[in-house]
């Protein structure tokens, strides 16, 4: 079969650029794709820190900005969170690190359709301006919070709720119309134009992590298309999927409810919403441990129980979605289940941990700035998922659910850790992508204040949740004696806030170190890293449309050949043969 | 891709399928026509599954397919029957007994109003 | 090539431990129809399970779709006759587009195109009765936000989720019209017209879905 199916691909027709629009705006060159994927996702990324910091505020300084009012604190909140989650971190790993990745490391000239690749980035992008259109619309954007629950997301009262929700759930559509045609191609061109020698067993597990988490995008969205079809219907003509009678009687002027079910909204959200946070952590995991594997100049310890661990966590994590309704009210006999299907995927997750602290046991660690963040992701993952543990046993969930805790075991684990994997990834592909390094003082003042910035304020949420803090909650002025916390929280949130402005701000660093390397980093050469992977081989770097010369590649081993005993190089990289 | 792909099977397998189809399809048609109860389930679900068999083996080629295919688009909707069976267990176990419960409607002669009409029975009863 | 199921559960472990390719002997265009496909269904099925929900937790009388659904015939109501000839209207075009198939792989262009044609016609006429439906539920007083027969989930299911077929049906036509053109135009003569196929593979899981609407929505 090879025979007759690779010079198909080597003869692949591309779509060669004839202009500037072509090359830089509607190209259908992969590379291109990643880049603006990447660029308009992280443009999103910073309006959703700004409503973190407006947030922050807030929370620290009750009453110092009069602009922040109530809606306009949870309209920050809703927009924070799902621009964080969909926007942002589904858009850069899948759509970015994805595009760029696939084709460059399994040895194939592009995605298999390109056109239909091009016109993902655009759907994306109409999405977003979607997103962003919500900002205009009268009376604003919705502030239902990122699980947009209704009978709330829909009934006045809660900002938004006219034209905001409606914006965001269009905007959802489309996002998953642009999902659905790249992630159709991720999966076909893994699965179907590898080059020569590439079998699965053999693709760098960042190739893996994004193959497992786009199956998980193709059939979670799914959940999350139909729940927003629904909503707008009940919002628009009045169906009652999800609305109960009782919505009715808070709102007499709107249409009449009668018998929804505000539990399926629940169920069909979390039915996409647990898978779509490993559809974020997957790929985090994958990339992660090539990164831990080049710098630390020693072979993926456990390679294939790494790959049956992201599988399985795929498998399971379409039957745990529930552990995140343990107090809203679904059929009291689901806790055991769901407590007991929680658990057992912690199991494959933390085989990942251990192996990436076996790959860095003893190794020849480069402390270069990519690996850094790589240590900093495993050990913020392993605190956010020891939170897990606790949150997925049902009687120690009811105490803690809604309040702080949550926040801070989520954002530990799907917030911050799969942010600081981008990072990595993007300080060890920038010299491929442009051919110049970024700058490694400013990358490690960047990776500093980021990695302990994150703990400072990420830790004390643990305490705030212990103490009862809850979630999601606006008050004006500090609530003194009729608090019912400790007044010591007030000066945490402080704390917090403080550190959540040093670390906000030291992002300009960062975005300030990939404009001027552009221009005046170090020249990086073709292999800087000294990696095996086969995106370091190609015979260009920046490498050119269509990636390789007239043949592809010809691929003889694994992606993790590091430190062979008895070779002469540490690293043999994947298209080098064995020796006769 | 390489030229020989495709399915090449003679057409006598087509039209008989065809046939089958509409047989089949008639034979749901009289369920309507039984009184509801198990049988009428069980039939319109029996008739349901070969139909689609036949459609996705025979007329989409599954069944010519190579085994890495087809367990690649069988296995993953199993996730879809995990969420099925758990929304039937909530919703007729919990949900609809405690509106029954707390809001006092009674079900029976709710779900019949018309007793005298042999189509209408409680449903998951 | 019927290299197929015959070749053994063996086949599995060589096909998705080798190189190139997982699905041997599958176009780039037929696997991604697959996959599609494949997300189609989960977007089906969760249609279907919210109105299995919304109709298990009912607390209203659930209406009995075949008296909604019935038409007068000399006198007489007969239950779903429209349903019953839209089944089979939607059954004849599934078996036209198999020809369709199979005379592609026989690279019988012009009988190919003729067939494609025949299943969009059928496919349009599906459409057609569809509107007429529809417009009699709604003069009936069926509408999605409440209806005179009982639940008002009832029609909100019902133009949801028949709607949503009929959107897929509707996109169906003008996809087979797209292919009949460009194959008469030559555009996939140097291929084995595997593109017929891939049409071929929408077009019978359109008709898949509208089994499991008919059996779940028409006659549970
Ligand atoms: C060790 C495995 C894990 C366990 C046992 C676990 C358990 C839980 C539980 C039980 C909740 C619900 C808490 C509540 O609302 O009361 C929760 C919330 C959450 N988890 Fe995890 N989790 C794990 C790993 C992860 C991972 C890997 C991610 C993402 C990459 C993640 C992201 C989230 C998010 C985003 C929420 C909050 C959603 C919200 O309510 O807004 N978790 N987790
Ligand atoms: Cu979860």
């Amino acid at each position: 079969m090879a025979q007759a199916e690779i010079p198909y691909q080597e003869a692949m027709p591309l779509h060669h650029p004839h202009s500037w629009v072509t090359k830089y705006w509607f190209s259908q060159d992969h590379k291109v794709i990643a880049v603006q994927y990447g660029i308009t996702a992280m443009a999103v990324g910073l309006i959703a820190l700004l409503a973190s910091l407006l947030m922050r505020t807030q929370i620290g300084f009750p009453g110092a900005i009069e602009w922040i009012t109530p809606d306009r604190y949870y309209q920050a909140v809703t927009m924070h969170g799902m621009i964080m989650v969909i926007y942002l971190l589904t858009a850069f790993l899948l759509g970015s690190f994805g595009n760029y990745l696939i084709p460059l490391m399994l040895g194939a000239r592009d995605m298999v359709f390109p056109f239909v690749n091009m016109i993902s980035y655009h759907v994306y992008l109409l999405s977003v301006v979607i997103l962003l259109a919500s900002f205009f619309v009268p009376g604003g954007p919705t502030g239902a919070g990122w699980t947009l629950y209704p009978p709330q997301a829909i009934l006045t009262g809660t900002p938004g709720a006219d034209w905001g929700i409606i914006t965001m759930l269009l905007s959802l559509a489309v996002f998953i119309v642009a999902f659905t045609m790249g992630g159709l191609n991720y999966i076909t061109t893994i699965l179907q134009a590898r080059t020569r020698g590439m079998t699965l067993m053999r693709m760098p597990l960042s190739v893996w992590g994004i193959f497992a988490a786009t199956v998980l995008g193709l059939l979670a969205f799914p959940a999350l298309f139909v729940s927003a079809v629904m909503m707008i219907l009940d919002q628009v003509i009045g169906t009652s999927f999800f609305m109960p009678a009782i919505a009715s009687s808070f709102e007499p002027s709107a249409s009449e409810y009668s018998g929804g079910s505000p539990l399926l909204f629940q169920h069909l959200f979390w039915f996409f919403g647990h898978p779509e946070v490993y559809i974020v952590a997957l790929p985090a995991f994958g990339v992660v441990s090539d990164l831990i594997s080049v710098h630390a100049r020693k072979n993926i310890f456990g390679y294939r129980m790494m790959v049956w661990a992201i599988v399985w966590i795929g498998v399971l994590s379409f039957v745990v979605w529930a552990h995140h309704m343990y107090v809203a009210g679904m059929h009291p006999y689901f806790g055991f289940f769901f407590a007991t299907t929680t658990l057992i995927i912690a199991v494959p997750t933390a085989i990942k941990v251990y192996n990436w602290t076996l790959t860095l046991w003893r190794a020849n660690i480069r402390f270069t700035v990519p690996m850094l963040f790589a240590i900093a992701f495993v050990i913020t993952f392993v605190v956010g998922g020891l939170t897990g543990l606790f949150l997925g046993n049902v009687i120690v969930d009811v105490p803690l659910s809604d309040t702080y805790f949550v926040v801070a075991h989520f954002h530990m684990v799907m917030g911050v850790s799969p942010i600081l994997v981008i990072f990595g990834g993007i300080y060890h592909w920038y010299p491929k992508i442009t051919g110049r390094m970024l700058n490694d003082t400013v990358g490690k003042l960047h990776f500093w204040i980021t990695a302990v910035g994150t703990y400072v304020i990420y830790f004390p949420m643990h305490y705030l949740g212990f103490v009862g803090v809850p979630r999601r909650y606006y008050h004006n002025e500090p609530l003194g004696e009729s608090a019912f916390y400790p007044a010591s929280a007030e000066l945490l949130n402080q704390g917090i806030s403080i550190a959540a402005f040093i670390v906000g701000a030291a992002q300009l660093l960062f975005v300030y170190n990939l404009f001027v390397s552009y221009w005046r980093g170090r020249p990086a050469g073709d292999n800087p890293w000294e990696a095996c992977s086969l995106e370091w081989r190609t015979p260009q770097t920046p490498p050119i449309h269509g990636n390789w010369s007239d043949t592809l590649p010809t691929v003889h081993r694994w992606a993790y050949d590091y430190s062979v005993p008895g070779e002469k190089e540490d690293f043999i990289p994947q298209d080098v043969p064995h020796r006769a | 891709m390489s030229s020989e792909v495709g399915q090449q099977h003679p057409l006598s397998l087509y039209f008989w399928i065809w046939g089958l189809l509409f047989v089949v399809s008639a034979g749901s048609y009289f369920t309507d026509f039984m009184e509801a109860g198990y049988l009428r389930w069980t039939l319109i679900l029996t008739f349901m599954l070969v139909k689609a068999g036949y459609i996705v083996a025979i007329f989409m080629h599954l069944k010519w397919e190579r085994w890495a295919l087809i367990y690649a688009l069988l296995l993953p909707p199993g996730a879809l029957l995990v969420l099925m069976g758990l929304m039937a267990w909530e919703s007729w176990d919990y949900t609809w007994l405690s509106r029954v419960v707390y809001f006092g409607e009674d079900p029976y002669p709710l779900r019949c109003p018309d007793a005298a009409n042999p189509n209408c029975v409680p449903m998951a009863h | 090539m019927a290299q197929a199921a015959a070749a053994g559960h063996a086949t599995i472990f060589e096909d998705w431990g080798s190189d190139v390719t997982t699905f041997k002997g599958v176009p780039w265009g037929k696997a991604m129809m697959w996959i599609f496909l494949l997300s189609d269904t989960f977007i089906f099925s969760c249609f279907l399970i919210s109105y299995m929900t919304v109709r298990i937790t009912a607390a209203e009388p659930w209406p009995n779709a075949s008296e909604v659904f019935s038409l007068t015939m000399f006198g007489a109501p007969v239950p779903l006759l429209l349903i019953a000839i839209m089944t089979f209207d939607l059954i004849t075009s599934s078996g036209t587009m198999a020809l369709a198939v199979n005379y592609g792989y026989r690279r019988d262009k012009k009988k190919a195109i003729r067939f494609i044609c025949a299943t969009a016609f059928f496919g349009a006429v599906f459409v057609g009765m569809q509107a007429f439906e529809w417009t009699k539920l709604i003069s009936e007083g069926v509408k999605p936000w409440g209806n005179e027969w009982g639940a008002e989930q009832f029609g909100a299911c019902f133009f949801m989720i028949t709607g949503f077929h009929g959107m897929h049906v509707s996109a169906g036509v003008i996809y087979l019209l797209i292919v009949a053109w460009r194959l008469h135009k030559g555009v996939y003569d140097k291929t084995n017209y595997e593109i017929v196929e891939i049409v071929g593979l929408y077009w019978h899981f359109v008709d898949l879905v509208w089994v499991f609407i008919f059996a779940f929505f028409y006659l549970w």
